[in-house]
């Protein structure tokens, strides 16, 4: 499909019209404001905080390495 | 319930509205082709950006100490690097909306916030990096860092003030263009052909086994290749750029289009990394490297590699000082477009100039192991990629929201695949780490 349905089918003057997306009119997009936040279950929520504690820890790993490589710790 | 989606623009539902400006041409052939190039642009950035200072010294670096023989596991990206950003072109088209504003929105505050802190400090990281890169470029270039890095973060500045979202990527999507001159240096520095083809093809370790050195450079490697900032990058470059329901087809081109381009390149810095190996050079740095071919490929191409580094940094650096600013100015409730002037969206090119403006006042104080940074930065990156995609998986996932845009049964065994796969690396790296004798030395 082209950028609107003028492109689906020709003019009058057997032609097509593109359109740049900054030139169209805006179209409706999903609601998210309407949505509200996502229903988690109680076994998402903890893989989830498990997820941040992992990601906490392997920056500081990190961190270490690096600062092992530099030979900051001799 | 599912959103109920208009898949037609205003125009088409009313039709006494006539959109501003359109180009009429005769033929299905050139409204395609017409359609494609009006809609081409953040795939390809956020592809090409990819291959950032960062990658520019890691692929440089594998080629260095590997040769061609991890050339397949770039090749094995390129289908791992679609998927990822084609979620993103997605969730974008369907929402208009950028990454840290849909994590927001459907996660909550507290990790939206999570999100955005640890995606602005590597963000920041990384620009540090690419200035340090400019800096070594310029240096070996013969220019003074201390006037070339102010002039090179005035003309990043400028790129994005101009209030026009076209005069950006139009000005980006050239520099992309311009790293296609890695061709022309992968050709004249290329390994016999043999080589090349069982590089790239036939999957193995390198002599040596796997050591530490190894694990690391790989984990780097893949670290630069898919980047959490390229998630949020491309969602707000798409909602910015207004992409359409009806551009899902030619924006998904776009990203494999710059998959492509960004692999092969991504190969080509690997290959001048051989060439270096070959020729007996000691690897400290791209722009070292850059030199010591000179000696053996000629002037031409010692200048063609630091002027690419500069380009490769000069990319990376607009790229991710956008996502920083878009996804601050998201979360903040700021407007954030780069179609706005500076006095309607302040906070946004406020953030902007202020990526820019501290990563490259940093870099101009002296000291810095630049390798170690830019190779500890890349895993950083590998590391915290895995819990982005879990969040852009879950959002994929979202029927509630997305509908028929979300992901299909095969689109999750892929993903899940991936994020097996990134977790395994990291945590490999963290037993590397915590019991450095796991992997023998190199």
């Amino acid at each position: 499909m082209a950028t609107t349905m003028h492109n689906m089918e020709r003019d009058r003057d057997d032609r097509f019209v593109v359109i740049h997306p900054l030139d169209d009119l805006p179209e409706t997009k999903v609601d998210i404001e309407g949505l509200g936040p996502m229903p988690m279950t109680a076994g998402v929520r903890m893989a989830l905080f498990s997820l941040r504690a992992y990601l906490v820890l392997m920056t500081v790993l990190v961190l270490y390495h690096v600062l092992d490589l530099a030979k900051v710790f001799g | 319930m599912s959103n109920k989606f208009v898949t037609a623009p205003a125009s088409v539902l009313d039709p006494r509205i006539e959109p501003a400006r359109g180009r009429s041409v005769k033929s299905k052939w050139a409204r395609d082709v017409l359609t494609f190039l009006m809609v081409f642009g953040p795939g390809l950035i956020v592809m090409v950006a990819d291959n950032d200072a960062g990658a520019v010294s890691t692929y440089s670096q594998a080629g260095a100490q590997y040769g061609t023989r991890l050339l397949w596991l770039v090749l094995l990206l390129l289908p791992v690097t679609y998927f990822i950003q084609e979620m993103v072109v997605r969730l974008g088209i369907a929402t208009g909306k950028g990454h840290a504003a849909m994590i927001y929105q459907r996660f909550g505050r507290w990790w939206g916030l999570f999100s955005l802190i640890d995606l602005e400090l590597v963000n920041f990281l990384t620009l540090v990096t690419e200035f340090a890169a400019i800096d070594l470029a310029l240096t070996k270039l013969g220019v003074d860092p201390r006037i070339g890095i102010p002039v090179a973060a005035a003309g990043l500045v400028l790129i994005a003030f101009t209030g026009s979202y076209r005069r950006w990527e139009r000005t980006v999507v050239l520099l992309c263009l311009l790293d296609l001159a890695w061709f022309a240096v992968a050709f004249r520095l290329r390994p016999p052909a043999g080589e090349l083809v069982r590089g790239a093809l036939v999957p193995g370790v390198p002599a040596g086994g796997i050591t530490a050195d190894l694990m690391f450079l790989v984990i780097a490697i893949v670290g630069t290749t898919i980047a959490p900032w390229q998630l949020f990058f491309q969602q707000s470059c798409i909602a910015d750029k207004r992409l359409r329901f009806s551009d899902l087809k030619w924006a998904r081109l776009d990203t494999l289009l710059g998959a492509c381009v960004t692999v092969t390149v991504a190969g080509c810095m690997m290959i001048a990394g051989s060439a270096s190996l070959a020729h007996g050079f000691r690897f400290t740095d791209p722009a070292q490297m850059a030199l010591d071919l000179g000696t053996a490929a000629g002037g031409f191409f010692r200048h063609a590699m630091l002027l690419l580094m500069v380009n490769a940094a000069v990319l990376g650096t607009t790229a991710i000082s956008l996502s920083s600013a878009w996804a601050y100015g998201e979360v903040r409730g700021w407007a954030h477009s780069l179609q706005l002037p500076v006095r309607e969206a302040p906070g946004f090119y406020a953030v902007y100039l202020a990526c820019v403006a501290a990563a490259a006042g940093l870099v101009l104080i002296p000291g810095a192991p630049l390798q170690l940074i830019i190779l500890g930065v890349q895993v950083l990156a590998g590391v915290m990629l895995p819990s982005a995609i879990i969040f852009l998986q879950l959002l994929l996932n979202d029927r509630e929201l997305l509908g028929e845009f979300a992901n299909k049964p095969w689109n999750n065994v892929v993903n899940w695949t991936i994020i097996i796969v990134l977790f395994a690396l990291s945590l490999i790296l963290a037993a590397q780490v915590a019991a450095p004798k796991l992997f023998p030395g190199a």
